[in-house]
């Protein structure tokens, strides 16, 4: 008798719990029925992090998410062509791109931040009417703990450290063009004793440092890294970690600029002004900054979260500890670089006739 | 009833006018309007990007630069690539065939693929570098990477395949009874190299190097991936200006100077080749 008292009692459970659970799901089923969600963003691991933890949530409310895969600099370059009438509603931005996206905000409408549970985990400064931000990656000196062991270098500290005659023709620092060519250029520049608004020191100071290559895409600096032709690379510590997990013993060190210590570069999403998915692109922002996105994204590619839930939740993890700034009072003392007062313009074309020597 | 067979080129003309004739054509119109940032143009016709390309040193040393490892990738591709030819036109076994095909295949791969193994080879720790420090003829790893050297190179791997097929064509049409008459005579081989096949295979010499030449000015995938950031040709240049700075009229400006760079050299050594001819008949 008590047996069946306890599988009624069970029975109801699971009844109730499976209401409970109906009930949930379907005030969310089908709220995005028939919404094709166009987000413009990197290839490769960056997409396949949405693809595997926000496209799934989506899909299950009834839409679908299509990418437009490139660099923010070409997914800008669609949207001029396109004459603004955007071919997607979501797009990736770099604080670089702050000019052309903040100051007249002519390609963007509002966000709706009540309707983002998340941002309570952001700082106040990384997100306002227009936009959100969605990772920090720290770009570092990623350096071949062997191959410095075996010059008899030391760790370096600085971008200085790295002009040592045994290290010429063994370095790899990033093209002005690549992902984190005008963050690197910019902290450079600040190191060598210049600003935004005077390149010219931190030019003079990667010629001198003899790279083997600038590089362009971070996959070239792991093959590098782990043939052993650069003993030490320019590169967010992302790409680091990932040279790590590839079998190199490699390490990274956030440059000291002054009393700066390491050099941040942010990304922030934007809702495109001609989308008409308003809804659907404001709930892929709230998910974007939600704590287990966040802890996989930063898992897979190496960048930083910006929910700090997803910080803290970071920090058991021994590698990422271990390579990344994760400490808020580290993070907030690293390198901004103001490209407000830059002009991206001649700093490419300054980079050109610099680097090239023609 | 007379069938109109010139009708039937039409739809090519069409196709050929739409996808190269008038994305050039917007290119150029596109050249000789003034960037105003964020891809954007003015509207009024000027000429300040072309007075900026030909009064500035940076300009004119990339547009030298582009020519000069052209032509000599062209060069280096003829002295390897004519031999090689020469070889598999004349062998009479089976074996020539077999090579043939290994060209043919070797121009399918993919350029990307091509180039990344050639890093690989001439990497640090790579079988040239280990080679040439196990023989002592390098002290430290000699690389091909961010210098001109490694743009040559890249270059005449892309064309290699196509050089030699197209020389093994040009051999294939001159007779070897001529050869063979000439050594019967008396030529030595040289002799007979110098004076017998190359006056006759200079014709399709000079049009196969000028296709080398042509494919290497154009070529964007060698130089961008071995001038490593560091050493800028024309193509690299443009990709940049596109893609990176969406400056559209700037690098409609340098595609315009490539295009018409192309189309004078070519020009001039048509001319050139036929006075050369043309003095040769008149001697003889």
């Amino acid at each position: 008798m008590k047996h069946r008292l306890k599988l009624n009692r069970g029975l109801l459970g699971a009844a109730v719990l499976t209401l409970g659970v109906a009930f949930a799901t379907s005030s969310t089923a089908g709220e995005f029925d028939g919404v094709t969600l166009k987000v413009a963003t990197w290839g490769g691991s960056w997409k396949k992090n949405i693809e595997t933890k926000i496209v799934p949530k989506f899909e299950a409310m009834g839409g679908q998410i299509e990418f437009v895969t490139g660099s923010p600099q070409s997914n800008l370059a669609k949207l001029i062509a396109a004459r603004g009438k955007a071919p997607f509603d979501v797009m990736e931005v770099l604080d670089a791109q702050q000019k052309d996206f903040f100051v007249t905000n002519d390609f963007i409408q509002k966000i709706d931040t009540a309707s983002m549970p998340n941002k309570q985990y952001l700082e106040d400064w990384q997100y306002n009417d227009w936009r959100i931000a969605s990772w920090h990656t720290q770009e570092s000196i990623c350096y071949n703990r062997d191959k410095f062991k075996e010059l008899g270098l030391p760790d370096p500290i600085t971008y200085n450290d790295l002009s040592h005659p045994k290290l010429a023709g063994r370095l790899s620092i990033p093209d002005i063009t690549s992902g984190g060519g005008l963050a690197n250029v910019g902290a450079m520049a600040h190191a060598a004793g210049g600003n935004e608004a005077n390149i010219g020191p931190g030019l003079e100071m990667i010629k001198r440092l003899n790279a083997l290559k600038f590089w362009s895409r971070g996959g070239e600096v792991v093959t590098q890294l782990q043939s052993g032709d650069v003993y030490a690379a320019v590169v967010h510590s992302g790409w680091c970690v990932r040279a790590r997990n590839a079998g190199a013993n490699v390490m990274t060190a956030h440059p000291k600029i002054g009393s700066k210590v390491g050099v941040h570069k942010h990304g922030w999403l934007v809702i495109m002004k001609s989308s008409e998915n308003v809804k659907a692109a404001n709930w892929f922002l709230n998910e974007y900054n939600d704590a287990d996105f966040q802890l996989e994204y930063a898992r897979n590619s190496g960048v930083v979260p910006v929910n700090s839930k997803a910080i803290s939740m970071l920090k058991s993890d021994p590698v990422l500890a271990e390579m990344l700034q994760l400490d808020p009072e580290l993070i907030a003392n690293e390198l901004r670089v103001d490209y407000s007062k830059a002009d991206i313009s001649d700093w490419n074309d300054k980079w050109n006739r610099s680097v090239s020597g023609q | 009833m007379n069938t109109r067979w010139d009708l039937i080129l039409l739809p090519s003309f069409v196709i050929i006018g739409i996808l190269i004739v008038a994305s050039q054509f917007i290119f150029l119109e596109g050249s000789f309007y003034k960037d105003l940032g964020l891809g954007r143009t003015g509207t009024d016709l000027q000429l300040t990007n072309y007075i900026r390309f030909f009064t500035d040193s940076f300009y004119l040393n990339t547009l030298w630069i582009t020519v000069k490892t052209s032509g000599l990738a062209t060069i280096f591709t003829l002295l390897l690539g004519f031999p090689v030819a020469y070889l598999i036109a004349r062998m009479r076994s089976r074996w020539s065939m077999l090579l043939l095909a290994g060209i043919v295949v070797a121009t399918f791969v993919t350029i990307v693929i091509k180039v990344f193994g050639l890093i690989i080879i001439f990497s640090a720790d790579g079988l040239i570098n280990k080679v040439l420090m196990g023989i002592g003829i390098v002290e430290t790893p000699y690389t091909i990477i961010g210098n001109q050297t490694g743009v040559v190179v890249g270059l005449m791997h892309f064309t290699l395949g196509f050089g030699v097929l197209l020389l093994y064509s040009v051999i294939q049409t001159i007779p070897r009874s001529y050869e063979e008459a000439a050594q019967i005579h008396g030529a030595s081989r040289w002799r007979m190299h110098y004076r017998v096949l190359l006056p006759l295979s200079l014709p399709g010499l000079t049009v196969g190097a000028l296709m080398i030449f042509n494919m290497s000015m154009g070529a964007f995938t060698s130089a961008a991936l071995l001038g490593g950031g560091r050493v800028f040709t024309l193509p690299v240049l443009i990709q940049r200006t596109v893609m990176m700075e969406v400056k559209y009229s700037m690098a409609g400006t340098l595609s315009a100077v490539l295009l018409v760079t192309v189309l004078l050299i070519n020009l001039f050594s048509i001319i050139l080749i036929r006075r050369l001819r043309s003095a040769r008949l008149v001697i003889a």
